[in-house]
């Protein structure tokens, strides 16, 4: 059976064979030191194009987070799910599913680590994605 | 930052809205036609004087619906330009009117916008965006990450959010164009059903259909087109920015809660008015919290202070910063085309002293800040 691919190749760079481990991925500005979570061409707070990869890694905190009871069309998770606003060490924010945690002991602050996990395609109302799972950054409390 | 040159003072001469809600017999035109021929007469002017004209809308019902709109009032050959900004399409219509009547290139404008937004949480990105997989494209899942947030900092409670709903139905109970009429109680808002936590349903503005028109003109015009000066309201400033660096990047517009400062900064600027000036307010509460980041980001209270504002009935009708006087998005609800002037259109309504029952007490300078998907914002301020 074969893995599925990351969700979006220039945010999250897939580094075993099984598709379980991963670090998030983004640019560096060479001129003014800032980090730029995913895809970027020129640095978003100087506009400088000297920009070189940069590993994001794997850990965070939470800076803030939700519990969705009504989803957006098409979620292909479970109802409800918890999404997490969650700040890098090297300063972007990151969205994404939180995991394995009880709602109770969700708490703005708590340290976080990047969990990976195969999502079926979302049931587009429109066009559409081709049908295929991809592997999804999501956040589980560190050491889960 | 630009520095912004207007040349000749702008004043707004005819407002028109056509009533928001559903609208299952009648299509976006025949909305926006309404709002438009109300506008006209408002303003005593007829299609055929208007030389420019500028629709904001963002759902996809056919191309050049701006032209198709407006070729049922006379085929006059006038430029017609069709304008997406998200939720500030709408305002961003209104600013392209100003800005092309100010620099000199046309005496007066038509700015219009009409939407029939579908039902079911609002998404941005595409069906095949990234978004989709991750889950983090929810707009009142993005308000709710900010309540969580400001919350938190601020020690504001959650029955704080909820008298902004309590205050918007309450207005809107005045308004005879509101989507939502009825009012209700502080526990009617917490109880009802839970969408994003801290935000329920009634902390959110319902998707909705409606139409909102102004007609614009040069002061030093108005005497060639036979228009009454004396209703006029003037136009001190016309702001439209998009996202600035905030320090931590974004992979989603939730990100910038205190966005419109940059906007509301150069728009006090551009007016010579600062804070203190202003009468009465309608800023972009899409869900309550955005009312609360909004009225902070205009330094109306300092940050952090807009919730005690708003416990203490500071931002009520009779209070001294009245905020979203008609019912705001909230009860109003949200046709993203529309919202935008539909401020621009309470705005003249209160500044000519003919908001009826909902009057302010004092109302000379008023604020219309509306926000939108790519940390769009717009920031008006009119004078009468
Ligand atoms: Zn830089």
């Amino acid at each position: 059976m074969s893995v599925p691919e990351s969700v979006d190749p220039r945010r999250l760079r897939i580094t075993n064979e099984a598709g379980t481990e991963g670090t998030l991925i983004g640019f560096r500005c060479r001129e003014c030191g800032v980090s730029v979570f995913g895809p970027a061409t020129f640095c978003q707070a100087c506009t400088s194009f000297e920009l070189e990869a940069a590993d994001l890694g794997r850990v965070g905190t939470l800076f803030s987070y939700t519990i969705v009871r009504i989803p957006p069309a098409g979620w292909p998770g479970a109802v409800p799910y918890v999404l997490g606003q969650v700040e890098l060490p090297d300063g972007p924010q990151v969205l994404a599913e939180v995991i394995d945690c009880e709602h109770s002991a969700l708490a703005i602050g708590m340290p976080v680590e990047l969990a990976i996990e195969a999502v079926g395609a979302p049931a587009a109302s429109g066009g559409g994605s081709g049908g295929a799972d991809k592997l999804v950054y999501k956040w589980r409390p560190a050491g889960a | 930052m630009a520095r912004l040159r207007p040349g000749r003072e702008v004043v707004v001469v005819g407002v028109g809205l056509h009533p928001f809600g559903r609208f299952p017999g009648k299509d976006l035109s025949e909305l926006a036609l309404e709002a438009v021929v109300e506008s006209l007469k408002d303003a005593g002017v007829r299609w055929r004087d208007i030389p420019i004209a500028y629709f904001g809308h963002v759902y996809y019902q056919g191309m050049s619906l701006g032209e198709t709109t407006l070729s049922k009032l006379g085929l006059t050959g006038v430029p017609i330009v069709n304008v997406e900004n998200a939720c500030s399409s709408g305002s961003t219509a209104f600013w392209q009117a100003y800005w092309g009547i100010t620099t000199g290139m046309y005496d007066m404008a038509l700015a219009f916008g009409a939407e029939k937004v579908p039902r079911g949480p609002v998404t941005v990105t595409p069906d095949d965006a990234p978004e989709r997989y991750i889950g983090g494209d929810h707009m009142m899942a993005g308000y709710a990450l900010r309540a969580r947030r400001y919350m938190e900092e601020t020690g504001a409670p959650v029955t704080a959010l909820a008298q902004i709903s309590v205050k918007a139905r309450q207005n809107a109970a005045l308004n005879p164009y509101a989507h939502r009429k009825d009012t209700y109680s502080l526990e009617e808002v917490l109880q009802s059903r839970l969408v994003a936590d801290p935000l329920t349903l009634y902390q959110c503005c319902p998707t909705s259909e409606g139409a909102a028109a102004a007609v614009l003109c040069a002061r030093d015009a108005l005497r060639g087109y036979g228009i009454d000066a004396s209703r006029a309201v003037s136009v001190a400033a016309a702001v439209l920015t998009s996202g600035e660096y905030n320090g931590r990047g974004a992979d989603h517009s939730a990100f910038s809660p205190y966005r419109t400062e940059p906007a509301a900064l150069q728009a006090y600027e551009m007016s010579g008015l600062g804070p203190e000036d202003v009468d009465l307010c309608q800023v972009h509460d899409a869900a309550t919290i955005g009312e609360l980041q909004q009225i902070e980001s205009l330094h109306l209270t300092p940050f952090g202070e807009a919730w005690q504002a708003t416990v203490e009935g500071r931002t009520a009708l009779t209070g001294d910063i009245p905020v979203n006087t008609d019912g705001g998005l909230l009860a109003m609800g949200h046709p993203f085309g529309a919202s935008g002037i539909r401020m621009i259109h309470e705005t003249v309504t209160q500044l000519r002293q003919e908001a009826g029952p909902r009057q302010v007490a004092r109302a000379r300078v008023g604020v219309a800040q509306c926000s939108g998907a790519g940390d769009v914002t717009t920031v008006h301020i009119l004078k009468k």
